[in-house]
């Protein structure tokens, strides 16, 4: 129902966001809420009138992010189990069945009393405490069939439980994780007593150009996954536009594997929000935007604590930031996808050029940085360049955080220099558990290695490109022998295919194509011109890269080197 | 108009008052409406109903019908009072004295006292004065919400006044800007299809067009102008009309107080009619001619912006159907008269020939893009935009307009405005468009009618309303929405099974002779 | 400045893009998603070339030209990606090209024509989208839809009814209208803009079904009957049967730029209508009859004389028209001002 308190409230975002359209998407999701989480066609309606959208944009969008129940109806708890790959490698599916016999329902169902719906959705960023559960906005971590059989009775009383909190960690850099770990790791308090904040005192008396310079300096590399050195990356902004320049920090970790930004922004939010007030006096802005993805609802409430508690503590003398929640759409990691969904509209990404630090938010100069780039910026600042540069090695200079999942003993985040080796981290996660067949060590969309390729093997850049991977993201999802290389690739091109913006035709097509021909091959009924025909496809995609957006080379270069390395499971389908 | 479509889009600001644009001109509907989302344009709209345009719009304002003097007149009371009139225009090409005099006429038009008049709030009346006198560039638009009053040729001035006040003539994007209603309404116009002017607007009875035309046309022509329409029906019901000549109009549909019009007709002595269907007039005919369809011919026609543009002939008329023109021969030789027209280019270089205006055209130079009149020579490239730098005539002559209530005003036996007009999926008397099985799936008869009227009466939406006026009575479907005042209805005129002009009122204005029908007095009753 | 495709050399302009110079001087790229008029969306991925100094391949839509640039449109590589995208909208759709509407017309099936792409490859799904039918003149049938976004762009921003939008994702992208309304019940206004630029036969004029591929028709260019707005259309004309199959708005055009309302489109019913008047007639004892021209004309020509002798020419009114053309009102006031004697001629500017 869209009452007159809602309609304030969307009045209020209208006027939060420098262009209306932006309040699209945080109003439908008031609505949805209002209306026991699903979100009706006249709500819709009601929501494009107030925000200024035709119908069919707010449709539009409602249907592109996973999170809106526009067209499917959901019961009063809806049970999402992350089924992704370190899901599906920490035994996810078992979850799904145990989950299924229980309420009597399938996948995709709801009960007869309304009471619950379960859903598999893809990758909640919660890779180290597979397997997760998502009732409604909360995550149930490192699930068990017993966990599931209280959480189920709770539920059934009507009892939201209280969440367990128990990951896996460990640092050697002691920068983006020094804080994990403490009590009221959150608070501006803990964190001006462990040294927070000293670097942008220090940034206040520097003229933007140093700050840039020093983080240039420093050498960083963008730790979202494509590796593109920050301060050049900020360099590239027009001068004298007369337009404002918007900062934005990609929050939206979801590239399976990887769920490192989620430690700094969960549990030492100033870390990212000094980095950030730090990096848009460098690049003179006066408001920056979080996008976080849409499921890490109550991390978004920390970091607008955060930002509110920054406030208050002038430290955000001429800066705002604006935390703007995603609603489950993969591709919103891409910069210009990212922008897109800001603005309000379908999460797609454009067409390049224009790049964003040239036309990117509202059309106006625009640089987006990752969390964790971001919150390196106050150690490069504080301590300078030297000091960043001491931690790994030339190119590949800095801390990392690194997140392990999968088939290991201790899967969780942690902190080491880059070009630390694969083993010693391996060894950190408490080793593999079972026989190790492969890994894919920079989140889904990079080449997976066998045991012999990743012996050698250094967590960093130029290590991972000789190895014939990359390392993206540093999400490391170790496999053992358990698993079937074809049912991986299968989950892995599904996930691609679930989450394909749908905007460019090979990537639309190609990773729905690959969908059935793997079912096919999987189900017995292949022949090998339907490998011939996979492999047509990759490869075209992969060496061609006729797509749009990344998106179609990150699909297209796993299954590639799937197929290449294991092929005789490939081929052993054939009957 | 005085610019043309192209240039819409460098209006700063649209004014459109009196014209539902995106029904009766969805074309120049979808360009104003491009310009406004490409952020170049800023559109106010002023009109009793609320118009699909006003979604578009930064002002909407609803007027009470028929006050659109006093609008006009407010929004000048306060461009003057607060010095947003163009100085240097009004300075080189106004005369002087018509200013004056127009100043002195606003000067009671406060805000307030137009708000008395017409309904608009005098804060919005301000609003729009100042988007309106602030922008570099306004164009203004109208259609027959504008002229269709007893007072049609003061409002019309309204809008040149307000044009000229502003300095917004002569330039792209500005100007005053009639949306014409019909395919070759223009052309019409231009080619002599009025009982005061030869073509090209060449006055009937001054000597030496006289001397011109009978030299042209080796004939003895009458100098005494001829009597509008509207007049020409009173005299048929008088009896001294003896005999109509129709051609390709319907106004037994069209015209005000139908059962007026009806008598009329049927009081001549002689009534011949020239269409492609057995009109609801033709049927009241004495002879019925089959002329040809837009389809079935060439030829040209002028549209709005004074563009002329070839038709060309795609299909055979059915039977014996033949061309208006190839009539016209007929008939004029059968009267002694020695035409010899082998096509239609020969009868538009006769045209050109005789029409300073058209002078410079030919089939060749209009080629498929058309040229604007006036266009004199053969080398000149046409005028898209007149008035550019010097009017006409010189300087540019301001009206003091004093406000009028429209001839019948609401009252307690017929309480409700009554207006009338166009839908989308319908155009004019039917003739064309109500042949479709499509178009009449799409959108039949109605009324519209507000909320709170239908709530009153006890209606639902399309039940039977009654809507009756001093002339008389139809039946049709409620139509209910929230666009439309309470105490205004609006019906449109397409359909002979519930024909609004059965209910409009002949008032006709003093000058223009058109007749009132965008206001009249009815009252509204469960059917 | 000049630029060079596949070894000619070419004048181009700037601000141009490289596929509007190849499409300029005859060069075939195929390309499904970019239209002149809404510009390039960067969708179809079908116009990519090799651009040298350019890293992978760039569609062609997108990259402005410079001076001395040298794209090749026929590389391996460039017809590699280009069949792949083509062969995989073929496989995702039901083009069934013996009976679609569009067949001959269609820039998909000149894609896979000039790819040589004889059956497609890629069909290993189930392709059943429901075909709307709803809306009085327009059929959508989203099993031919390559989600090009010309109608999305063009409903938006050229009519700028803003009626459709895409919704969903992925491959189970779709069309819609608003909320996902059936046309019919849509806030649609029928302008058909989106039809007129549906690069394949997704969005289908209604009624000109079965009637004629379009190539076997005739093209007739002229002007609306309709609204003063004089725009410029084209008639498709069924010699044989001397009948109007379709319409649709001339691109280009000063007037209306190629768009149309649901009237001037699709409204020409009227011209073919079987109540058409065919022959003269004449009223005796309140009765219509049948006559010829000549008596007609005979009968007109001594009525209008006997009345101008005995009561005065001033006693005749004519009404000229506004539906007619300049040249026939012409001809009809100089017949009225000449032949009878009168200046009574008016018509309806005002109603």
């Amino acid at each position: 129902m869209i009452d007159q308190s809602m309609i304030d409230k969307i009045t209020e975002l209208k006027a939060k966001y420098p262009k209306k359209e932006s309040a699209l998407m945080p109003a439908l999701m008031l609505a949805q809420k209002a209306n026991s989480n699903n979100l009706s066609e006249e709500d819709m309606e009601k929501v494009a009138a107030l925000v200024g959208v035709t119908s069919g944009k707010a449709f539009g969008v409602a249907t592109y992010y996973s999170m809106y129940n526009a067209v499917k109806n959901v019961g009063k708890y809806h049970l999402q189990v992350d089924t992704n790959i370190p899901a599906t490698l920490m035994g996810a599916l078992k979850i799904v069945d145990y989950l299924e016999k229980k309420l009597g329902i399938k996948e995709g169902e709801t009960t007869k009393d309304g009471l619950f719906t379960l859903s598999t959705v893809e990758c909640l960023g919660s890779c180290g405490t597979c397997p997760v559960v998502q009732v409604n906005d909360v995550y149930y971590e490192n699930m068990t069939t017993e966990k599931l059989d209280s959480l189920i009775s709770s539920l059934q009383e009507g009892v939201m439980p209280v969440k367990e909190v128990n990951y896996n960690f460990g640092t050697e850099c002691n920068v983006l994780l020094k804080n994990r770990g403490l009590e009221n790791s959150t608070s501006i308090d803990t964190y001006i007593q462990t040294g927070g904040y000293k670097a942008l005192e220090k940034a206040m008396a520097m003229e933007p150009q140093a700050i840039t310079n020093e983080v240039r300096n420093s050498a960083i590399r963008g730790r979202g996954g494509a590796g593109f050195p920050a301060g050049v990356k900020w360099g590239f902004l027009p001068k004298n536009t007369g337009k404002p320049i918007y900062l934005i920090c990609n929050a939206d970790e979801g590239e399976p594997g990887t769920f490192k930004d989620r430690q700094i922004m969960e549990y030492d939010p100033h870390l990212l929000v000094e980095g950030m007030i730090i990096s848009a006096k460098a690049i003179d802005s006066n408001l920056g935007f979080i996008y976080i993805r849409g499921e890490f609802e109550w991390i978004a409430d920390i970091l607008e604590k955060a930002i509110e508690e920054a406030k208050v503590n002038n430290k955000m003398s001429d800066i705002d930031i604006i935390v703007h929640r995603g609603a489950g759409a993969y591709v919103c990691g891409e910069e210009t996808a990212l922008i897109e969904s800001i603005e309000g509209k379908r999460g797609q990404p454009r067409m390049k050029p224009p790049f964003p630090a040239v036309e990117g938010l509202y059309g106006c100069p625009t640089i987006v940085n990752n969390v964790e780039t971001l919150a390196s910026v106050p150690f490069i600042i504080d301590k300078g360049a030297e000091a960043f540069k001491a931690f790994g090695y030339e190119n590949n200079t800095g801390f990392k955080l690194f997140g392990i999942s999968g088939a290991v003993n201790k899967p969780g985040v942690y902190e080491y220099p880059m070009g630390i080796s694969f083993n010693k981290l391996i060894e950190a996660a408490g080793g593999v558990k079972g026989n190790l067949k492969a890994a894919i060590v920079g989140g889904l969309s990079v080449p997976i290695l066998k045991p012999e390729e990743l012996n050698n093997l250094n967590m960093d850049y130029d290590s991972c490109i000789k190895h014939g991977t990359g390392l993206g993201s540093g999400g490391i999802m170790v496999i053992s022998d358990e698993f079937s290389i074809p049912e991986l690739a299968l989950r892995t091109i599904q996930f691609y295919a679930h989450e394909s913006c749908g905007k460019c035709a090979p990537c639309k097509e190609g990773s729905h194509t690959i969908v059935m021909i793997l079912k096919k091959l999987l189900a017995g009924h292949g022949t090998i011109k339907d490998i011939a025909k996979l492999e047509e496809i990759v490869n075209t995609i992969n060496n061609v890269g006729s797509t749009l957006c990344p998106t179609g080379q990150a699909f297209a270069m796993p299954i590639k080197a799937m197929i290449e390395k294991f092929r005789d499971e490939f081929t052993r389908l054939i009957k | 108009m005085t610019n043309d479509i192209k240039g819409l889009k460098d209006s700063d600001v649209a004014l459109i008052i009196g014209s539902d644009t995106s029904e009766a001109h969805p074309v120049i509907s979808a360009r104003i409406k491009q310009a406004i989302i490409e952020g170049r344009t800023k559109l106010i709209v002023i009109d009793p109903k609320e118009i699909k345009m006003a979604d578009y719009a930064e002002i909407y304002a609803c007027q009470r019908p028929g006050t659109d003097v006093a609008v006009i007149n407010g929004m000048m009371h306060l461009i003057l009072k607060n010095g947003w009139e163009d100085k240097e225009f009004i300075k080189e090409r106004v005369e002087p004295e018509t200013f004056e005099a127009l100043k002195s006429e606003v000067e009671k038009f406060t805000p307030e006292y137009v708000e008395k008049i017409s309904g608009i709030p005098a804060a919005q009346l301000i609003d729009i004065a100042e988007l309106f006198g602030k922008a570099k560039v306004a164009g203004l638009y109208y259609a027959m919400g504008i002229t269709q009053h007893t007072t049609g040729v003061d409002n019309v001035r309204s809008t040149a006044n307000l044009q000229m006040l502003c300095g917004n003539m002569g330039v792209s994007g500005g100007g005053v800007n009639p949306l014409r209603g019909q395919s070759n309404v223009q052309g019409a116009c231009d080619l002599g299809g009025l009982p005061v002017v030869y073509t090209g607007y060449q006055k009937v009875g001054v000597d030496a067009v006289q001397e011109k035309m009978e030299k042209f046309w080796n004939a003895k022509l009458n100098n005494k102008p001829g009597y509008p329409m509207t007049v020409a029906f009173d005299k048929a019901f008088d009896g001294e009309m003896k005999a109509f000549y129709i051609m390709g109009e319907n106004p037994m549909i069209s015209d005000p107080d139908l059962h007026h019009a009806e008598a009329a007709l049927n009081n001549l002595d002689f009534l011949v009619v020239e269409d492609i269907f057995m009109t609801e007039t033709a049927k009241l005919a004495d002879v019925v001619l089959p002329a040809t369809t837009y389809a079935e011919k060439t030829g040209t026609f002028t549209n709005t912006e004074r563009r002329v543009q070839i038709l060309n002939e795609a299909l055979c008329g059915p039977g014996e159907s033949k061309h208006d023109w190839e009539i016209h021969q007929m008939l004029a030789n059968k009267m002694g008269l020695n035409w010899n027209y082998k096509c239609a280019e020969e009868i538009f270089n006769e045209i050109a020939a005789v029409t300073p205006s058209y002078a410079g055209m030919s089939y060749a130079r209009l080629g498929n893009q058309g040229l604007h009149w006036p266009c004199p020579t053969e080398d000149h490239p046409g005028t898209p935009v007149l008035h550019v730098g010097k009017f006409a005539k010189g300087l540019g002559t301001m009206f003091a307009v004093p406000f009028k209530d429209p001839a019948e005003m609401p009252d307690e036996e017929y309480p409700t405005y009554l207006t009338t007009g166009r839908i989308l999926q319908h155009f004019h008397t039917g003739t064309m468009s109500r042949k479709s099985e499509g178009l009449n799936r799409l959108a039949g008869p109605h009324v519209m009618i507000s909320v709170e009227d239908a709530e009153r009466i006890g209606v639902g939406n399309s039940e039977d309303v009654k809507v009756t006026t001093r002339r008389g009575t139809i039946t049709t479907k409620a139509f209910v929405t929230k666009r439309i005042p309470n105490g205004t209805a609006y019906v449109p005129f397409h359909f002979w099974e519930a024909p609004a002009n059965i209910l409009t009122n002949n008032a006709l204005d003093p000058i223009a002779k058109i007749p009132e029908y965008k206001v009249c007095a009815c009252k509204l009753e469960k059917a | 400045m000049q630029i060079t495709i596949n070894g000619k050399s070419l004048e181009a302009k700037k601000g141009q893009n490289v596929l509007q110079v190849a499409i300029a001087n005859g060069i075939y790229i195929p390309h499904l998603c970019y239209h002149e008029k809404v510009g390039a969306a960067g969708k179809c991925r079908a116009c990519v070339v090799e651009i040298e100094g350019m890293r992978g391949l760039q569609t062609s839509c997108s990259v402005p030209v410079r001076e001395d640039m040298v794209v090749e449109t026929k590389a391996d590589t460039v017809l590699q990606a280009q069949r792949l995208v083509v062969d995989l909208m073929l496989s995702s759709g039901k083009h069934d090209c013996l009976s679609c509407e569009q067949s001959g017309h269609c820039e998909l099936q000149d894609a896979a024509y000039y790819l040589g792409i004889e059956r497609p490859t890629c069909q290993y799904g189930d392709i059943n989208r429901e075909v709307d039918e709803t809306s009085e003149f327009i059929k959508i049938d989203r099993n031919k839809c390559i989600s090009c976004g010309r109608c999305v762009a063009a409903c938006n921003n050229t009519v700028v009814n803003q009626v459709l939008d895409f919704g969903y994702r992925g491959h189970d992208t779709e069309i819609v209208f608003n909320t996902d309304k059936k046309m019919a019940e849509s806030t649609c206004v029928q302008c058909g803009e989106c039809s007129q630029i549906c690069p394949v036969g997704a969005i289908i004029d209604k009624h000109a079904i079965g009637l004629g591929r379009l190539w076997e028709l005739d093209k007739v260019e002229t002007v609306c009957p309709y609204c003063g707005v004089g725009c410029k259309l084209n008639l498709h004309i069924d010699r044989k049967s001397n009948k109007i199959v379709k319409v649709s708005g001339v691109e280009g055009s000063p007037t209306n730029d190629g768009m149309l309302c649901v009237k001037g489109r699709y409204g020409f019913d009227f011209v073919g209508h079987e109540d058409r008047l065919t022959t003269p007639l004449i009223k005796e004892d309140g009765q219509f009859r049948e006559a010829s021209w000549e008596e007609a004309i005979e009968l007109v020509a001594s009525k209008f004389t006997s009345i101008r002798d005995e009561y005065g020419a001033d006693t005749i009114m004519a009404l000229a028209s506004a539906k007619v053309t300049n040249e026939e009102n012409y001809t009809f006031q100089k017949l009225i001002r000449t032949g009878i004697g009168t200046n009574n001629i008016d018509h309806c500017a005002r109603l």
